[in-house]
């Protein structure tokens, strides 16, 4: 943490007085909000680097519109839907899936400390094909499924970042774990 | 999410749904990650304070000193006058090609046959040779009800064989 604070001081020492409080701000905003917007961005980029440029890119948008800080009512649901909209431009610039899964990042998402490590491989392995499955949905209710997979945003929040309601978000997922239950049958995925 | 409730709605399919999901939400970032950010954010500042913003063309000093409404205005002209310049260029073009090119062209209309350019340039095969004079015509009409028939001394040109109509037919005609 002290680490930390010496890199908060030294990016605030050089900043103007009118800049203080705004970069003390987004600097409590990468504290608060960093690791629930890389979750946000590895739910579609799969992709522990890219998830990570994703969030960076997200603070630097907003540092060049910092102007606007005291305007934002809910500094969550704003920086959700940034990190959301980098992520599928960059996604559509691709035009292909999640290049491979990346394993390394499974075995850091899974609690591997009492599992065996060909267990954590071969479950990440179903995981990633059933993630595979969830890329087949509709967009609607993928990306709601997906958001929802995130434990620090809240139905109404995933509601305000795709601009809909609670209710259609709720009947989204619905319909996403339905439809998903149905490709895992034909698929023949072990559950 | 309930996913309890969700679970028992929907089948035994949706606990691989939640595990799979699972390791989407507890995917962490390699440590750093905020120190890396803030490191690039210290950059993109120190960048953005170094670097001029970038302002509009009529927002530089040269326009603010004359004035918005004047510098349009000349932006206006300065426009109209090179439309201006492009149209009559672009006349006086086609008018020196038109001048040089007058005499190469193949006359409108054949005298005398009242053909157009392009009959002109691909005139129609010459006519057959006439008829020789008294001899009857190509057919004669059947004197009773029948097919017509044709001539044995048909006007017809040199060269061109006319069958003779069979001996049946001629007696059936004739019947």
């Amino acid at each position: 943490m002290s680490c930390f604070e010496g890199q908060l001081a030294s990016w605030v020492a050089p900043a103007r007085e009118e800049t203080v409080d705004t970069t003390r701000t987004i600097a409590a905003l990468v504290a608060e909000y960093s690791t629930a917007l890389y979750r946000v961005a590895f739910s579609v980029t799969r992709n522990a680097a890219e998830a990570e440029d994703a969030v960076q890119e997200t603070f630097l948008r907003v540092l060049r519109h910092e102007s606007r800080l005291g305007e934002i009512r809910d500094y969550r649901v704003w920086l959700v839907r940034i990190v959301w909209n980098i992520v599928l431009d960059k996604k559509r610039r691709a035009k292909t899936r999640p290049e491979g899964e990346d394993i390394a990042d499974h075995a850091r998402a899974l609690p591997s400390a009492d599992r065996a490590a060909v267990d954590t491989v071969i479950s990440s392995q179903e995981h990633g094909r059933i993630l595979e499955l969830i890329d087949r949905l509709p967009a609607r209710e993928r990306e709601a499924l997906l958001l929802s997979a995130v434990e620090e945003l809240t139905t109404a929040e995933i509601a305000a970042a795709l601009g809909t309601t609670e209710s259609s978000i709720r009947s989204r997922i619905f319909r996403a774990r339905k439809e998903l239950a149905l490709l895992l049958d034909k698929e023949g995925i072990p559950r | 999410m309930n996913s309890e409730k969700m679970n028992d709605a929907m089948g035994p399919g949706q606990a691989a749904i939640d595990a799979a999901l699972r390791s989407i939400s507890s995917a962490t970032p390699s440590s750093g990650l905020e120190g890396r950010i803030l490191t690039r954010l210290a950059a993109e500042r120190t960048r953005m304070e170094t670097t001029p913003p970038r302002r509009p063309l009529f927002a530089r000093p040269l326009f603010s000193r004359v004035g918005v409404f004047p510098a349009r205005a000349l932006g206006l002209m300065t426009a109209c006058l090179l439309g201006f310049v492009v149209v009559a260029g672009s006349v006086s073009h086609s008018r020196h090609i038109k001048s040089g090119q007058g005499s190469a062209q193949p006359p409108l209309v054949l005298a005398g046959q009242g053909i157009g350019a392009a009959s002109a340039v691909h005139p129609a095969a010459p006519a057959s040779a006439p008829v020789p004079a008294g001899q009857p015509g190509r057919s004669a009409r059947p004197s009773s009800p029948g097919r017509a028939r044709i001539a044995p001394h048909a006007r017809k040109a040199p060269g061109v064989a006319v069958p003779s109509p069979p001996s049946s037919h001629r007696s059936d005609s004739q019947n």
